[in-house]
């Protein structure tokens, strides 16, 4: 990535070359500042206001916002829910879409159009998904329940069900992410040498020896960068639950049955815009924002602190000239 | 270092011309055949939803439950008609959603490209700080920026126009910018000397040679892009309440709520809104693929 001075322009003075780069960067520079570091400031400011929109300005409440998170008591179930959906649905996404890169990673005839089926739901819409899939859950007229009535069995509730609805959510977030996780999983294995893992067969490693002591520390880097996003992603869990769990009041009745799937995101989505009491409106979905974002960069930082004991970086030659991976 | 072994677990590449005696060819047929059998089995079974759908939406109320016709028997397209009368703005709802889509998607490219071509090509003080920062700000979650962005493009009015999903767009962010940086890290030196030589100074030589080069991260960035503007929600209902400024994904929301049992128009709006898409995808999902593939790995 650097370029020994030498091999740089004749009469092109260090200076020069950092104004130019500063007029290419602009607009990126910009809507850093503008569209994230400002709002970033000015929201942790917010959070310790009430407003509602109707005044001309916010009123400081100081830390009421912030106390207000500690005994409302759905803060709690928000957080449990957005767990849960962490536990069942990132987990399956991992696990489902690295079992399909295995099965579609070598390359042989007709693969690639397997592999563009399996992706294809990933470019609709989580909406229409969402839609598509509040059908199939349905337990009077659904095809789900249908095959199991077939076998002379009642199908669970799916999404009616506090227990079994935000599990429902998870499968369709993970049907839906599957190709994309597969894609990522098989760009890794094509980079895997396969003079390793035949070397591990001639030493005698069983198929799954194999995976588990070559494969997969050779695909680490990539296995981080799914569990990194897909947690970020997790977190701000939102279009799916509206599309499967509201109806009737619009977003606003979204996050049943009993708020089993009301997420944080939708929780800060109903406060923004309830202006009825002094600790809601924007304030206070401010305050749930930060919590969000705390949380985000948290699991983060724990995620990369503790990939450093199971992270196999392949030799500095590969990993920071930023070839083809 | 190849291992000869007649039942090869290593499968060799299509063309390759089978190797050794008859018996361990005709195995190597039998189990071919048994995975291309169990993968068109088990990827029907997983695109049946999508297809499901589509076939729902072109079926009679008489027939709309029936679970052997995926293949319509009668196909009748009266519930796209009813759609189309139960939401009269649905052609401005299209509108809406392309101009989002298409303007949006212009903005981030050209200056993500240009963030992403300086933070790979020129060399200048706090450039690795500031691609940490750029990769940083992925972690931002959007509702926390959300609330004051709200604040603002209220004062300004904006309120039920395009404007506040648009103009953030058209700076750049994170993603595109490291993927563009990655990509023009692997273009040669020589290009740019050469370019220099020439006498182009940085900007012809960005626009002239560079970009020109970039053009599968231009088409596979934008594919991504453009799909995400397109399938948005959540920004999209904090910003446009009123109806005649929804887009499409808005609208067909709307359709769950008051048409709960309408499923054959409920699915010719899923088919209507989804079909840009997918078309757009058969064409070329081979560098949306390529795409995903390589911003997620070349790290």
């Amino acid at each position: 990535m650097q370029t020994s001075p030498d091999t740089r322009r004749r009469h092109n003075p260090r200076r020069r070359e950092a104004g130019t780069a500063l007029l290419f960067l602009l607009p990126q520079l910009f809507g850093l500042v503008a569209f994230i570091g400002l709002p970033l400031g000015v929201s942790l400011y917010y959070s310790f206001t009430h407003w509602d929109l109707v005044a001309p300005a916010p009123t400081w409440i100081g830390w009421d916002n912030w106390a207000h998170l500690t005994d409302d008591e759905r803060i709690p179930k928000v957080l449990w829910n957005t767990v849960k959906f962490i536990l069942t649905g990132t987990t399956s996404f991992l696990l489902f879409s690295l079992l399909a890169a295995l099965v579609a990673y070598r390359p042989r005839r007709g693969v690639a159009a397997y592999r563009a089926l399996l992706f294809l739901p990933y470019v609709l819409s989580q909406i229409a998904v969402g839609i598509v899939w509040r059908w199939m859950f349905n337990t009077e007229s659904g095809p789900i329940n249908g095959a199991f009535e077939v076998f002379g069995l009642t199908g669970p509730e799916w999404l009616l069900d506090p227990r079994t609805a935000m599990a429902s959510i998870a499968l369709v977030t993970t049907w839906q992410g599957l190709g994309y996780g597969m894609t990522l999983y098989i760009a890794a294995l094509h980079g895997v040498p396969d003079a390793l893992p035949e070397a591990a067969k001639i030493d005698g490693a069983n198929a799954w020896q194999r995976f588990r002591h070559v494969l997969l520390p050779m695909i680490s880097p990539t296995v981080l960068f799914l569990m990194v996003t897909s947690l970020i992603g997790a977190l701000q869990l939102f279009d799916p639950v509206v599309a499967m769990t509201a109806s009737g009041g619009g977003i606003a009745a979204a996050g049943g049955p009993e708020d089993s799937t009301r997420t944080v995101v939708l929780y800060m989505y109903n406060q923004m815009f309830n202006y009825n009491e002094r600790l809601s409106g924007l304030g206070y979905a401010a305050a749930i924002a930060w919590v969000l974002a705390l949380l985000t960069f948290l699991l983060t930082l724990g995620q990369w602190a503790f990939s450093k004991r199971w992270v196999f970086y392949a030799g500095e030659t590969t990993s920071t000239k930023g070839g083809r991976g | 270092m190849t291992v000869t072994e007649p039942i090869a677990h290593v499968v060799p590449t299509p063309d390759r011309a089978p190797t050794g005696g008859g018996k361990p060819v005709a195995r190597k047929r039998a189990k071919a055949g048994v995975y291309h059998t169990a993968m068109t089995v088990l990827v029907i079974l997983y695109i049946l939803p999508v297809l499901w759908a589509v076939s729902m939406s072109l079926r009679t109320d008489a027939h709309m439950f029936d679970a052997d016709q995926l293949i319509p028997h009668p196909i009748t397209f009266d519930h796209y008609a009813n759609l189309l009368a139960i939401l009269p703005d649905f052609g401005r709802y299209v509108g809406n959603t392309v101009l989002i889509a298409v303007v949006g998607t212009a903005g981030t490219l050209l200056s993500s490209s240009l963030a992403g071509y300086a933070l790979a090509r020129f060399t200048f003080p706090g450039q690795r700080a500031l691609l940490m920062v750029i990769l940083l700000t992925l972690m931002v979650p959007a509702q926390v920026t959300l609330i004051p962005q709200y604040v603002i493009f209220r004062n300004l009015g904006w309120i039920d126009t395009p404007l506040p999903i648009i103009v953030p767009m058209l700076f750049g962010s994170a993603l595109p910018t490291f993927f563009f940086r990655q990509f023009f890290l692997t273009l040669p030196q020589e290009l740019e000397d050469a370019a220099a030589v020439d006498g182009a100074g940085r900007w012809r030589t960005f626009f002239a040679v560079m970009a020109p080069l970039a053009g599968p991260a231009y088409l596979a960035m934008g594919l991504l892009t453009f799909v995400q503007l397109w399938n948005s929600f959540f920004v999209n209902s904090i910003y446009l309440q009123d109806q005649s400024q929804w887009v499409l994904t808005q609208a067909l929301q709307s359709l769950v709520g008051r048409y709960n049992s309408q499923y054959g128009e409920i699915m010719a709006g899923v088919t209507l809104v989804s079909l840009p898409i997918v078309v757009g995808y058969i064409f070329v999902q081979r560098w949306v693929v390529r795409g995903i593939a390589f911003s997620g790995v070349a790290n």
